[in-house]
């Protein structure tokens, strides 16, 4: 089964994308912060991250950043899923090996259809 | 000998600039209270960095106040959940798109508060609104449903709420001090004109024929 580790810390997103993901039939392994998502990321080798970027202890931004120095990591997809929009934000996400960027809201067909595109 | 009269009428200090990604929002001298003011309209929401006082008026809107109460960086918001699209699939009530929309709401005022200092561990929270303002909307009650909403969402996110004065039969006019938490709430038993109600009904009737969704751009 597809893993994807769903990184946010807002409770009521990591609900609503679990909620979206595991229906679709994915298997969802979540964290609350940057930090809890390198080290469950590290203990077990996920499919795909999708990450917010605005949070406490380690940000998305820095959590690409990690992952990418990790040899098993470097090619998997990364998408962002975030509130943030401005276009300086965006760079900096790409420039650290984000795979793509979805604005929040994000509406859960779209969603599912982006992750399945990055999947191949 | 007495003091001389201190006047509200001109400003005793030049405004502040408004934050990032705010220049939509209505700000303004206030008169009456001697301070800057940012007025925000349903489906806005504004954080205020600089000592300004934030206003709304509430029918069956919520308006959220979130404030690092160490810091002394707050906001507002002014949105309520979309009637229509209540039900996603069988999936449960908090994960419709009418919760959803909600969060986003919330989210977005909450996450802009933290981006520009605040601590999520100090947040405070105060809600109002919610009243049963608006009818003809198909019996539902339009103010509840968003109370509802609005508390599971602060006890989910394990968010303090600091005080609430929410339901009731009247619309509200919200006075929020950002700097310092106070807020000041007039019940308006008399409303002069209907530009409340058609402002809310407008947001309604916008926020349940227009899909929330961002954008998606792949690198």
């Amino acid at each position: 089964m597809t893993k994807i580790l769903a990184v946010d810390d807002s409770a009521s997103m990591r609900q609503m994308v679990s909620f979206t993901l595991q229906g679709a039939g994915y298997e969802v392994v979540e964290a609350c912060d940057g930090q809890e998502a390198l080290n469950k990321a590290k203990q077990s080798q996920v499919d795909l991250v999708l990450s917010d970027v605005n949070m406490p202890v380690m940000d998305g931004i820095a959590l690409i950043k990690q992952l990418r120095t990790l040899p098993n990591y470097k090619f998997t997809p990364i998408l962002m899923l975030t509130t943030e929009s401005a276009a300086d934000k965006k760079t900096e996400g790409k420039a650290a090996g984000a795979t793509g960027w979805i604005v929040k809201p994000f509406n859960p067909d779209q969603l599912l259809n982006t992750i399945k595109k990055v999947l191949g | 000998m007495l003091e001389p009269r201190h006047s509200f009428d001109t400003p005793t200090h030049p405004q502040p600039r408004a934050p990032k990604g705010f220049s939509h929002i209505n700000r303004y001298w206030d008169k009456s209270q001697g301070v800057f003011a940012a007025k925000i309209l349903p489906g806005e929401f504004y954080v205020s960095l600089a000592g300004e006082m934030i206003v709304t008026v509430l029918g069956s809107c919520i308006a959220a106040c979130v404030r690092d109460r160490v810091k002394g960086v707050g906001g507002m918001n002014h949105f309520m959940l979309p009637i229509q699209r209540e039900n996603m699939g069988n999936g449960p009530a908090v994960f419709s798109e009418s919760a959803r929309y909600g969060n986003w709401a919330m989210e977005y005022l909450i996450n802009e508060v933290l981006k520009n200092g605040g601590d999520k561990r100090n947040l405070e929270i105060k809600i109002f609104g919610g009243g049963r303002v608006l009818e003809n909307m198909q019996q539902i009650d339009v103010g509840q449903k968003n109370i509802d909403f609005v508390r599971h969402f602060i006890a989910n996110e394990s968010l303090y709420l600091a005080a609430e004065d929410v339901g009731g039969v009247f619309p509200r006019k919200v006075l929020y001090f950002p700097d310092t938490g106070s807020v000041k709430v007039r019940k308006l038993k008399t409303v002069r004109n209907d530009v409340v109600f058609e402002r809310e009904r407008n947001y309604a009737k916008s926020i349940n024929t227009r899909p929330a969704q961002g954008d998606i751009e792949l690198f």
